[in-house]
């Protein structure tokens, strides 16, 4: 019964949440320099009463005030607006893109997951030995090296081997396939920007993996079960993991956030059809109502993210409680 | 040279094609797949709304080609479409001017619907003249007083266009209009929704219907669009089979120019745009990788430095309204250093504002002022400018010359000309500050706020010089070293002056369109670059080759003064 109290206090908070990170994000786009139609304004064949017809049928003759209530009145209703650009709902031009966004991150985020999660744990059992040294520097060239010169590099491998295509996730010939050459096609197609996406984050994972469960490893606790005889294994297992898991939950929690908000390099080099690319050209036309949607669904999925962190934690952990 | 092998190309092109529409003569094999690539997909499929390349491009294929009234060739000649012949463009006895349009009979829109006279009326009446309808090509159509044209059917497959004052370019704008089905696009104009037609997702609701060659069918947002061929696309090529050649054209979208250039390598797309540095790589492997490079004549976009003769400093506007200290900074520009440095060498000086591909392009008149430090010194000193002990140069009152140098960050020649430039100025004694900005900021400074000294940017441009109105008209709202007070409101009207050589300039943007013979155009057009070319309101740098490259099994391709790769698409075939 606490437990449903506390999810639904926090999904309350989410609207004031949501209200102020919405007016932070409208004001901060009001304030960058330019409007949508500015790209227009060098163009010699456009006049200015054409431009003034388009403002005014965009509606970005009103005020400023004027236009987020137009914008958040609609919102309570469910809907995102129109794009200046595409002259369509937001919501399809983002559900439109919300399928190859998922697969990708999804894909690279369990991946990365359990690599990241048992490469961590490999590397704290084994600290110092020679295993722990080749993971470490695995990890840091991971972190170290930026994902579009990975991007790239796998590209042109994928060019001169003609292993892989270049880029996309559909392709013509993909729609003339059946159901199981098309999964396997795209399946196929996934392998390198998930590759690139992968290998960025589970270096992360691994290296919070290792301290953490170096930091338990050295507990009390730990000597204790070991000094009682029980095996290696199920005090590694049974008692360290348990409680070295605690701050990967929270960052679990904090990186669902991630699955939808897309990854503007990698998909803009592999061709992918992502949120990322979508909310990145709408930012740089100032195609804004596309940029609010895209940032209302990150701060929604970061809160039940968090949220689902936290009730996570509260799983594994006994110590914690919710009421 | 140049011009004389222009002329003596066109005249024999004159002679030997009689053909009575573009691909009548055409021999090819029915069959194939034409693949692409695009940095970015459509935006919509909806002309008046469209307003980029990626849209336009794809618009074109349903619209274009045979789908107009007439249609242009490679070097700028007009040839029927669906137009089988016209009358005119001739004067009426009130002083307007009409064309008559004689329309193809028996054409079918993509849908099987029979196309007639209504719906080109409809087009221009209900759609591109409709003040409820704001589009690009609205003003296009307006004459030098704002008319719009008015169209009347006489009969099912003839249409009267008449301007209520003569304008030259109403054959070519009206002639190569798109035509909407009024089956279709009648309900949207009637619901005041059009902005809201033809959508990109209307493609996959298989809603298109055009009279061009090829008919979107299939779009997956950010992949691609999978064109097929109009099955009644009413050409036929010289055997009489039916055109297009090509059974599929597909328009993929490959986000990266990296991966675009690897694409093309590997034989996924069959045509590309090669960068200049990537351009001498692609011609030495044209049989590694069994393909075409070519280069062509100077691209239409220009690059230019700018000054702001309405700056709030009075000095500042002394200097940038001195002409011989324009002329300075012209002899100063180092067109050759850019060509060979930021350009690989492909790209040619621009010294006119009228394109060399242009039919009116005059050499003979325009004035240059290739790089020479000790003419601009000259030219420095007959407009008054005299230096101090240091060398620093100062103005006629011992001001010294001191101003910022602006553009865009992030288009590297943009950069390039501003740093080679600043070097030349810092020779002469100017004290320069070079800043590259954020695009979105320097532009609405430049039209809106005003506190700018000069600026190098770029504009698009075409074989039209009339193109130019918005920029050389003196109320133009891209005239912008010389903004009228009318247009931007921070131009002081006290310290505002308009030069002579600007009057005449204007003048003969209002007046060259109201003149129907077409060698009296190309007069007003010899004394429009003279004037600009003696005055430099606009410093310009070079023009750019285009460069193309294709696959070698695709056939028919012809490059032309104008066109590039795709302008006959309905006739291209793959081998």
């Amino acid at each position: 019964m606490g437990l449903v109290k506390y999810i639904a206090r926090r999904l309350i908070i989410l609207i004031p949440e949501l209200w102020i990170i919405t007016i932070i994000v409208f004001t901060l786009i009001q304030l960058s320099p330019g409007t949508f139609l500015d790209q227009y304004r060098l163009d010699p064949s456009i006049s200015r009463e054409t431009l003034q017809a388009m403002e005014k049928q965009l509606g970005l003759d009103k005020p400023a005030v004027v236009q987020y209530f137009y914008w958040l009145g609609k919102l309570v209703r469910f809907d995102f607006g129109y794009s200046f650009y595409y002259r369509r709902p937001v919501i399809d031009l983002i559900g439109e893109r919300l399928l190859g966004t998922f697969v990708l991150s999804l894909y690279s985020f369990v991946i990365s997951w359990i690599v990241g999660v048992v490469l961590g744990i490999v590397s704290a059992l084994k600290k110092y030995t020679a295993t722990d040294k080749i993971l470490t520097v695995i990890a840091f060239s991971g972190l170290a090296l930026p994902g579009f010169f990975l991007a790239l590099v796998l590209l042109y491998m994928a060019a001169r081997t003609g292993w892989f295509p270049i880029g996309g996730l559909y392709s013509p010939e993909t729609a003339k396939m059946d159901v199981w050459s098309a999964f396997k096609d795209i399946f196929w197609r996934l392998q390198l920007p998930a590759f690139t996406l992968t290998f960025g984050s589970f270096a992360g994972l691994m290296r919070y993996q290792r301290g953490s469960l170096l930091d338990v490893m050295n507990e009390d606790y730990v000597e204790f079960a070991r000094a009682k005889g029980m095996p290696e294994r199920v005090v590694i297992y049974r008692h360290a993991l348990r409680n070295a898991i605690n701050p990967l939950i929270t960052i679990f929690g904090a990186s669902l956030a991630d699955l939808l908000s897309g990854a503007v390099i990698t998909e803009t080099i592999f061709s992918w059809p992502g949120l990322g690319r979508l909310t990145y050209q709408a930012l740089l036309q100032k195609d804004y109502y596309v940029v609010m949607a895209s940032t209302v669904i990150s701060t929604v999925l970061l809160v039940i993210g968090n949220l689902i962190g936290d009730i996570l934690l509260a799983a594994v952990d006994p110590r914690i409680r919710y009421e | 040279m140049r011009k004389v092998l222009v002329t003596l190309f066109l005249s024999l092109l004159v002679i030997s094609s009689f053909a009575a529409y573009l691909g009548e003569d055409a021999t090819g094999k029915k069959g194939g797949t034409l693949t692409v690539g695009t940095l970015s997909g459509p935006r919509t499929l909806n002309d008046t709304v469209s307003k980029e390349t990626s849209s336009s491009d794809v618009i074109t294929m349903f619209m274009g080609y045979g789908g107009t009234l007439v249609e242009m060739d490679e070097n700028g000649k007009f040839f029927p479409a669906i137009a089988e012949k016209w009358d005119g463009p001739r004067l009426t006895k009130d002083g307007g001017m009409e064309i008559i349009w004689y329309l193809r009979k028996g054409v079918k829109w993509s849908d099987g619907q029979p196309f007639d006279a209504d719906d080109v009326v409809f087009t221009l009446n209900d759609i591109y003249t409709n003040p409820d309808i704001p589009s690009s090509f609205k003003d296009i159509l307006e004459s030098t007083n704002g008319y719009l044209p008015k169209a009347t059917k006489i009969n099912d497959y003839t249409v009267r266009v008449y301007y209520a004052e003569p304008f030259r370019l109403a054959f070519r704008y009206v002639g190569g209009m798109y035509i909407f089905p009024k089956h279709i696009a009648e309900p949207w104009v009637k619901n005041k929704k059009f902005a809201e037609f033809w959508t990109v997702d209307s493609i996959n609701k298989k809603e298109i219907v055009g009279l061009g060659p090829f008919i979107p069918v299939e779009y997956v947002p950010d992949q691609y669009v999978r064109f097929t061929a109009n099955p009644n696309y009413w050409k036929k090529d010289k055997e009489g089979k039916q055109l297009p050649y090509l059974n599929e054209y597909i328009y993929k979208i490959i986000s990266s120019q990296d991966a675009m250039k690897l694409a093309f390598e590997n034989g996924e797309i069959d045509i590309y745009s090669p960068r200049g540095t990537e351009f001498s790589y692609f011609k030495e492997n044209e049989k590694k990788f069994n393909i075409n490079v070519l280069s062509y004549g100077p691209a239409f976009g220009t690059e230019f430095i700018t000054f702001n003769w309405n700056n709030k400093d009075e000095a500042k506007r002394e200097w940038f309204r001195n002409v011989h200290f324009r002329k300075a900074v012209a002899y100063a520009m180092d067109k050759k250093k850019i060509i060979d440095t930021l350009y690989n060498g492909l790209a040619i000086e621009q010294w006119s504002p009228v394109s060399m591909a242009s039919p009116y392009y005059n050499e003979k008149v325009v004035v240059k002022y290739p790089y020479d430090l000790n003419k601009a010194r000259a030219e420095l000193k007959l407009g008054g400018f005299k230096w101090d002990k240091n060398g620093k140069l100062l103005d006629s009152e011992g001001r010294p010359v001191k101003f910022i140098i602006e553009t865009n960050a992030g288009n590297k020649t943009r950069e390039g000309i501003g740093n080679i430039l600043t070097a030349a100025l810092k020779q002469l004694g100017m004290d320069i500050t070079f800043v590259p900005g954020d695009f979105n900021t320097m532009i609405n400074r430049m039209l809106n706020v005003g506190d700018w000294d000069a600026i190098i940017i770029g504009l698009t441009g075409s074989d039209e010089p009339q193109g130019g109105n918005n920029v050389w008209a003196i109320d133009g709202s891209l005239h912008f070293w010389n903004l009228s007070p009318e247009v931007a409101d921070w131009v002081d009207p006290k310290t505002y002056k308009v030069p002579e050589f600007e009057k005449q300039i204007d003048k003969i943007f209002k007046e060259n369109v109201r003149i129907l013979d077409d060698n009296v155009v190309k007069d007003y057009w010899a004394q429009n670059q003279k004037i600009t070319s003696e005055n430099i309101p606009l410093i310009y740098t070079v023009n750019t080759l285009r460069l193309y490259a294709w696959r070698n099994t695709l056939k028919n391709v012809k490059i032309g003064l104008l066109q590039g790769t795709l302008w006959n698409a309905d006739w291209l075939y793959k081998e």
